[in-house]
């Protein structure tokens, strides 16, 4: 039992590295902020896309689905070893070097080829949870705004994405969980976060417990989110059974790339 | 803006939903100021011709002439969104924006299609809201007032377009029955006004006190009209008599 004990949970480990851990997981909180707010905002751009209307668009719409699909279907460490292996190599030639090998804010490359990955793969994800959000709003909403002039932007912007949005915080909430323990991926291509930190003192100290202390950094901020997304779905629920202004909840959790949800 | 021709005439309009033919060549003509109600058994048709007159369902088949000038035809963004600011419309399940508050609702058009500003726009629905006798609900949101009260607080933001047309679509048909009159006041007060409108409705006393003119369809088609008393107390139809019979005499 002590062995055990010892190898997970030695203190002389985790105090003697708590400094190279909480850097790394500094790193890892970094991506998880950046790449989920690029998600957020570009998985939006992605779902009014697939949603604008007319013949014209067409093309639009379906190059969104194709991303969507594929994106979907391809796992984040595959597209990230892609970022990898071909970023660099176009340096100069098509890329300028500040894109192709970036150096942003003084992180290093690999840090930004993760957000690029991420924020892809994340984006096709949260475009689908914004259309379910999207689709869950009654037609009535756009047909009265149509009817007092208002272009489909307009409608979309002042009257259906406010309503929509509201209603899928707490799906897209699961989907930054999965994002966040996904940004481990990361140390595939050498970038040091909490679990290559982790790692690291591993091939040391052959203790695991550098490894568990950053599962208890991940645990600190995943637990509380999940709390606050039950603690979402279930307030919409007694407003939607109280005949509220929110609607149905669009009950489609997609879970993240490797499979995995940290919800509930 | 006194044209001499109607406001609106509409010559064999179609609309068809697949196989499924829904308006089967309507024609009308809509003279400024008056007041039209359309009358019919369920699937006659009634909604889906207003909503080819906002070019909501545009037509398959036919002219609809507005101020003189085609609409129907018109694919352009603008000249639908131009089209629609003239022709108001209230629907039967109210359709209030419902994460904005009532004044919000009346002044958000004004604002984004209209470009007026913010105070503008909010006088402007404070003013409309009181004339619906809701001066007192401007902070409310549409969750916390009743049907009726959503309804006018419904067509104060169509009005606030300033529409040379309103069009209603059964907006009394999902309110409980104590809260009818409350917007057929309304409706009455505007017609008054010399607003010109179009009723599509089953409430026969409102159309028989208010209407200048009825119409009564059927299957896609207009069977009859008139005077409101005309058609009501003589219809001329069978089809007419049938539809008179079952809803008047209960």
């Amino acid at each position: 039992m002590d062995v055990i004990v010892q190898q997970f949970f030695d203190l002389n480990v985790m105090r003697d590295n708590f400094g190279l851990i909480w850097d790394g997981f500094q790193q890892t909180l970094l991506l998880s902020l950046i790449a989920g707010g690029l998600s957020l905002v570009w998985g939006l751009v992605v779902a009014l896309l697939r949603q604008l209307p007319g013949r014209a668009a067409a093309p639009i719409r379906w190059l969104t689905i194709a991303y969507i699909d594929s994106f979907r279907g391809i796992p984040l460490l595959l597209i990230l070893l892609l970022v990898n292996g071909s970023l660099g190599a176009l340096n100069g030639d098509p890329l300028p070097e500040w894109l192709a090998v970036p150096n942003w804010f003084g992180e290093p490359y690999q840090f930004w080829y993760g957000i690029f990955a991420i924020t892809l793969t994340y984006g096709a994800y949260m475009a689908e949870v914004y259309r379910a959000g999207i689709e869950a709003i009654p037609s009535g909403q756009m047909e009265a705004a149509r009817s007092l002039g208002m272009s489909h932007g307009q409608a979309m912007r002042q009257v259906v994405v406010p309503q929509a949005v509201r209603t899928v915080i707490p799906p897209l909430l699961n989907d930054f969980i999965a994002l966040m323990k996904d940004t481990s991926l990361v140390s595939f291509i050498g970038f040091v976060e909490v679990v290559q930190a982790g790692q690291d003192v591993y091939q040391v100290t052959y203790n695991v417990s550098a490894l568990t202390l950053g599962a208890i950094f991940f645990l600190i901020c995943t637990i509380p989110l999940a709390r606050v997304v039950d603690w979402l779905i279930a307030r919409q629920q007694a407003r939607y059974q109280r005949g509220g202004i929110d609607g149905p909840t669009p009950t489609e959790t997609t879970s993240g790339p490797l499979g995995g949800t940290a919800g509930a | 803006m006194a044209a001499p021709g109607p406001v609106l005439e509409l010559s064999g309009v179609h609309k068809h939903f697949g196989e499924l033919e829904v308006l089967r060549g309507i024609d009308m003509k809509i003279s400024k100021g008056d007041v039209v109600c359309v009358v019919g058994p369920s699937g006659s048709g009634k909604s889906t011709l207003l909503r080819c007159i906002n070019m909501l369902e545009p037509p398959n088949q036919g002219q609809i002439i507005l101020e003189g000038k085609e609409i129907t035809g018109e694919t352009s963004a603008d000249a639908l969104c131009d089209v629609r600011q003239r022709v108001g419309m209230v629907f039967q399940q109210f359709n209030l924006f419902p994460h904005k508050n009532a004044l919000e609702n009346v002044s958000v058009a004004p604002v984004t299609v209209l470009d007026r500003s913010k105070e503008e726009a909010r006088q402007h629905a404070t003013e409309l809201l009181g004339r619906v006798g809701l001066s007192d609900k401007l902070g409310e949101y549409p969750e916390r007032l009743s049907g009726g009260q959503q309804q006018r607080v419904a067509i104060a933001r169509a009005l606030a377009m300033d529409p040379h047309v309103m069009l209603f679509d059964e907006v009394t048909s999902a309110l409980d029955p104590e809260l009818v009159k409350e917007v057929l006041d309304v409706m009455r007060e505007l017609a008054d006004e010399g607003m010109t409108m179009i009723v599509v409705t089953h409430e026969m006393s409102f159309a028989r006190e208010v209407a200048d003119h009825l119409v009564f369809m059927d299957e896609g088609v207009i069977v009859e009209q008139g005077k409101p008393a005309q058609v009501l107390d003589n219809p001329k139809e069978e089809r007419t008599r049938r539809f008179l019979g079952l809803v008047l005499e209960h």
